[in-house]
């Protein structure tokens, strides 16, 4: 059983290559690349003619929630992945802050299961930090790395006491186990619902203030610096948390950062008349700060961008703007996002998908995320130019709370695969 | 009543805030509050231009003043009124805003004055009904009948609301009167100055056009021709906001010796209601330079105005 895909264009920003060139897969794995575009490879089964297309590795994303278990009307692992594999994303990691909480071994394994017979994505669990995300009692995190949990977290609400953190992070750090938080000193974020400022006032809205946001992380890293632990600092929304996270580096913590697809996007202009569909937190932060944000992607600052996929039903999002749920969905989106910065931005194609590539599979010690040699055959073709307009009734998650709805966007996934096999066409 | 310029017709579908009213609207629905004011004080009933028409009152938030002001200026034009304070029926049973909306809008009422604690609920709610939404207040966002009201008043006393210099001094973060008042005296030409604790002063007053946001009330007094007094909620004194009632008082209360570092004549108002001893001495609040219950007076005929103007009375 073997394909080859030619006449693409290869983008791999693990090698810098961009290039024409085909591509040889046997067994589900990347067997050859050739470039050149006339390359192809004899006594192959399978021919497909990529057209000229970009063929890309398929990507990875480390943030994503689903109703599974406990809110199945919201998302289910398999709605997850068709929206996913439908947005070229082949890989993505669930949080653990679900009915129940993902704080045990049995429902590491639960979530691993649940995935391999209803989902064609590879889905990795992220386990609790803490006992039902309370913040008090460390999980069995030792119990669940060994089960497969690929990652820990308090999810959205970080815990608030620096010792029970302290002491989380040591221990994990034992274990080799990756801890994953959200910056967020919760004393200053408060009730907030959307970026401080000028334009909250004027809207009657409680802020959600950037202090909180590099608070947090000053905390976090000066941790990760004390025990040796793996940090992720998930969805950093300012340049200044970055300077936070560079400068712990260069002092030799092990710091990584991410940044929600959407935050690249939009500000909070866009919230404009309470529009409920762009309440997230991180909250969209003004121009400036998006601008400085995209300017620390182009410089390699950020590690991965996310899709912070967090599916609302309408009754969470059909309500004054203060009672409105956090979240965006976002699985659908996350390529298109991000391309934008390339055609309207500072970004070359192959820094626009790095972080969704090489950047989450280098964090996460994955072997796809990259067109090499014994990889598994994990690969989007996609049209970087596509134009297409992004509405909510033709979305694939089972919420469809997307802050693009009614966006013109640019870039389409065409086709997906997953260990070689062709899991989605468009 | 005929506009102040011929080819001026108010346009407006719904009242939600100052926010995009222009001045010649403003000044519009303050003549006709005007002449409203002028009916009810010389004895005479107002043409019943609302007869057949109904006026649904929906309070989300408790408020006996603002209701009954909608429900007595309804009245007196001749719409049926019915009053529904919601904060103690279905709502509380997990009925959304917008699914009381629905219910209300499958009745077609004329026109919806709705209270909600939320910013941006009368907004939503005005994208979901047919009828006309007059905002009576959302969260700490807007009141546009307590600023027109502040206007009339204003404008009867002195003569004129351009070129006054107005300061509004409280709770500016949480209080919608502020936002709405202040963008609606800047649209008219005032001179708005913000005073109180910093942590109540919140970013970005300028673009609502107030000149000024700072603590030291005694200078920005100097030359006011008007003094708003705003209402400082008690779970704001407790220490989170500000060290206590006392200090407050010292610094942000309105008092006979603080009054004398205005004009001569300045005015003073509150939206009601008071604490008394708290951001106002009850001297002040009773006397000769109050017009605190003509602010009432004059929110009756606002609302009149408004209710005639949106509820389809079209003359």
């Amino acid at each position: 059983m073997s394909l080859q895909i030619v006449n693409a264009r290869l983008l791999d920003p693990s090698t810098d290559l961009d290039a024409p060139g085909a591509i040889l897969i046997e067994e589900g794995r990347i067997k050859d690349i050739r470039e050149g575009a006339e390359a192809t490879f004899t006594g192959v089964k399978t021919t497909l003619d990529a057209g000229g297309l970009c063929l890309a590795p398929g990507l990875i994303d480390m943030r994503v929630k689903t109703g599974e278990p406990g809110d199945e009307q919201k998302e289910t692992l398999e709605t997850a992945s068709r929206a996913a594999l439908s947005g070229g994303i082949t890989s993505f990691v669930v949080m653990p802050d679900t009915r129940p909480v993902i704080d045990d071994v049995a429902l590491v394994q639960f979530i691993a299961e649940r995935a391999r017979e209803t989902s064609k994505a590879r889905i990795y669990p992220a386990g609790g930090l803490t006992v039902g995300l309370t913040g008090e009692a460390m999980a069995e995190l030792g119990l669940m790395a060994d089960a497969g949990a690929i990652l820990f977290t308090n999810g959205d609400i970080p815990i608030a006491n620096a010792q029970v953190m302290k002491r989380a992070m040591a221990y994990a750090a034992s274990r080799g186990a990756i801890v994953m938080s959200r910056p967020d000193e919760r004393a200053l974020t408060g009730s907030g619902v959307m970026n401080a400022g000028a334009f909250a006032a004027r809207a009657g809205l409680s802020g959600i203030p950037a202090d909180a946001e590099w608070i947090g992380a000053m905390r976090d890293v000066t941790l990760a610096e004390q025990t040796g632990c793996t940090l992720i600092l998930d969805q950093v929304s300012t340049a200044r948390t970055l300077e936070i996270a560079t400068a712990a580096r260069k002092r030799g913590a092990k710091v990584y950062t991410t940044a929600a697809a959407h935050s690249l996007f939009f500000n909070e202009r866009d919230v404009g008349d309470y529009l409920t569909y762009c309440k997230v937190n991180p909250p969209f932060r003004d121009e400036t700060t998006r601008q400085g944000l995209i300017a620390a992607l182009k410089a390699g600052e950020i590690d991965a961008v996310v899709s912070a996929h967090d599916p609302q039903p309408p009754e969470e999002k059909r309500l004054p703007f203060g009672e409105a749920a956090f979240g965006a969905a976002g699985l659908e989106t996350v390529l298109s996002a991000l391309l934008n910065l390339h055609h309207d931005g500072p970004l070359t194609l192959l820094e626009a998908i790095a972080p969704v590539t090489l950047g989450p599979a280098t964090i996460l010690g994955l072997p796809q995320g990259r067109l090499a040699k014994d990889a598994p055959a994990d690969m989007i073709l996609f049209n970087p130019g596509k134009p297409w307009l992004c509405e909510r009734e033709d979305l694939l998650s089972r919420s469809t709370n997307s802050p693009f709805d009614g966006r013109r966007l640019q870039g389409r996934v065409m086709q997906t695969f997953v260990g070689g096999e062709r899991v989605f066409k468009r | 009543m005929a506009p102040r310029r011929p080819d001026y017709t108010f346009t407006h579908e719904h009242l939600l805030g100052i926010e995009g009213l222009h001045p010649l609207d403003i000044a519009h629905i303050l003549d006709l509050a005007d002449s409203y004011a002028e009916k009810t004080r010389g004895g005479i009933r107002p043409d019943p231009v609302l007869t057949g028409k109904t006026v649904v009152n929906l309070f989300f938030e408790n408020s006996t003043r603002t209701m009954s002001s909608f429900e007595i200026a309804a009245r007196r034009l001749g719409a049926d009124v019915v009053s529904m304070p919601v904060a103690n029926s279905s709502v509380k049973k997990g009925e959304t805003l917008i699914d009381t909306a629905m219910t209300l809008n499958a009745m077609k009422p004329d026109a919806l004055v709705v209270r909600h604690s939320a910013s941006g609920g009368a907004k939503l709610l005005s994208r979901k009904v047919d009828c006309a939404v007059i905002n009576a207040g959302d969260g700490t966002h807007e009141h546009p009948t307590q600023a027109l009201l502040d206007l009339l008043t204003i404008r009867r006393v002195k003569g004129r609301i351009e070129g006054l210099k107005v300061v509004i001094c409280g709770d500016i973060a949480h209080s919608r009167v502020a936002r709405s008042t202040t963008m609606a005296l800047h649209l008219m030409g005032a001179r708005v100055h913000l005073c109180g604790p910093r942590t109540l002063i919140p970013p970005g007053t300028d673009t609502w056009g107030a000149e000024s946001a700072g603590t030291d009330f005694d200078a920005v007094l100097k030359g006011a021709d008007v003094v708003m007094m705003l209402r400082l909620q008690l779970e704001r004194m407790n220490g989170s906001f500000l060290p206590s009632r006392r200090e407050y008082f010292r610094y942000f209360g309105l008092t006979a010796e603080r009054l004398a570092l205005a004009k001569p004549n300045a005015t003073v108002m509150h939206p009601g209601p008071m604490n008394r001893g708290v951001e106002i001495e009850s001297k002040i609040a009773d006397g000769p330079s109050s017009v605190i219950t003509q602010q009432v007076e004059m929110g009756v005929a606002v609302r009149e105005a408004v209710l005639h103007l949106l509820a389809g009375g079209k003359s």
